[in-house]
């Protein structure tokens, strides 16, 4: 390959940037590095910060769709009152003895509040199917933490349970995907296909 | 905030607070959550290890002990970078261990380079056989040059951040990425080289 512009050195870098970062290895490795882990003692949690965190973000990413889908449809608030949906008002938990940071369900209730919101846009259907995903994730939810109660630290439970809040960020996150780029709300047929679960 | 951007953002977020979830579960000793992380980000470790040995079989070695060593630090990570910064400087350590324990990478073959070339060869490159030719000059430059450029020029890493990575002065991860350039340029001129 020759450099082909005007400044090689320009022209090499960006050849370099054109290099894939990753390529996978041409065999799996993790059985071998699995075989090397040392199995630590579970160490239990304090308190679980980062919920915050995501729930933060997932708000300001929610507020903000939010209000440009107000901004964009003021025609569509006008529709018949529809029930509001039980979206993410559920006390979160992570076991016994797990402390939730105390801002965490404040946060969790203004992004059950900026749900709504979006939920009321999508087609009934949508919003049914929406409001049943979440209904069943907060559902396996408190089942694992129940299990929890009986066996604290198990590790496939708290994987269960850590695969359940990332369940809910891939749902809460595919309104986003159904609302549009422009505001607009999602067929059926695309809700049947987006929403996850 | 446009839609489009907003929506790449939502989804950045969602990723970046997935992988936390995984770090956490890991640092508490969750093997399937740290294989869930290793299945994310074997790809740039074993590309970072094997254009820093330019050897396959040794940048297999060296992922893998990238990803132990990582294991075994987890509980000391305190998410000041992002995981897969952190994770980087362990592989970049891991390849360096390796080089001070054996010679063997410091001097790179020919079949070994071509075997770089060939696995790193992208097949929906817009050009192919411009990419290997790259990645065989890449392999075959000298060990300290082919480092610097792969962390700065491949990698995006800073001049301070390579040095403190490969354990040298900035001016001479500057000089040994200049030489890095000057080398490409040349054996990409050359005509054996070229396609």
């Amino acid at each position: 390959m020759k450099p082909v512009g005007n400044d090689p050195v320009t022209r090499l870098d960006e050849a370099l940037e054109l290099l894939p970062r990753g390529i996978e290895p041409p065999r799996d490795l993790w059985p071998v590095i699995e075989a090397r882990l040392e199995r630590r003692p579970l160490r239990a949690p304090g308190r679980w910060p980062w919920l915050a965190a995501a729930a933060v973000l997932l708000v300001v990413g929610s507020s903000l769709i939010t209000a440009s889908l107000l901004r964009r449809e003021p025609a569509a608030t006008a529709q018949a009152p529809v029930a509001r949906p039980e979206a993410a008002v559920t006390r979160a938990a992570f076991g016994p003895g797990q402390t939730l940071d105390p801002a965490y369900d404040v946060i969790r209730q203004q992004l059950a509040d900026s749900l709504a919101a979006r939920i009321d846009r999508l087609p009934p259907a949508a919003r049914a199917k929406l409001e049943a995903n979440l209904a069943e994730l907060h559902r396996a939810t408190a089942e694992i933490n129940a299990a929890l109660e009986l066996s604290p630290g198990d590790p496939l439970l708290e994987e269960l349970l850590i695969n359940s809040y990332q369940d809910e960020l891939a749902v809460l996150a595919s309104v986003n995907q159904l609302t549009g780029p422009n505001g607009s709300a999602a067929t059926n047929d695309e809700v049947s296909t987006r929403i996850p679960l | 905030m446009a839609e489009s951007g907003g929506e790449s953002e939502f989804e950045r977020a969602r990723r970046a607070a997935d992988e936390r979830v995984l770090v956490d579960a890991a640092v508490r000793g969750s093997a399937a959550a740290f294989e869930k992380l290793y299945r994310s980000h074997v790809g740039k470790v074993y590309g970072l290890c094997l254009r820093m040995t330019a050897n396959p079989t040794i940048a297999e070695d060296c992922a893998q002990e990238a990803f132990v060593q990582a294991w075994r630090s987890l509980p000391a990570f305190e998410n000041r970078s992002s995981f897969g910064t952190w994770l980087h400087r362990i592989a970049v350590n891991a390849v360096l261990a390796r080089g001070r324990r054996r010679q063997e990478i410091l001097g790179s073959e020919m079949s070994a380079e071509e075997s770089v070339a060939e696995t790193l060869s992208d097949p929906s490159s817009p050009d192919p056989a411009a990419a290997i030719d790259l990645e065989q000059a890449i392999a075959r430059l000298p060990p300290g040059a082919r480092q610097a450029l792969v962390l700065v020029g491949i990698y995006g890493y800073s001049h301070e951040e390579t040095a403190a990575m490969l354990g040298i002065a900035v001016g001479t991860c500057k000089s040994q990425l200049h030489r890095a350039r000057q080398l490409l340029g040349e054996r990409l001129n050359a005509p054996e080289v070229t396609a």
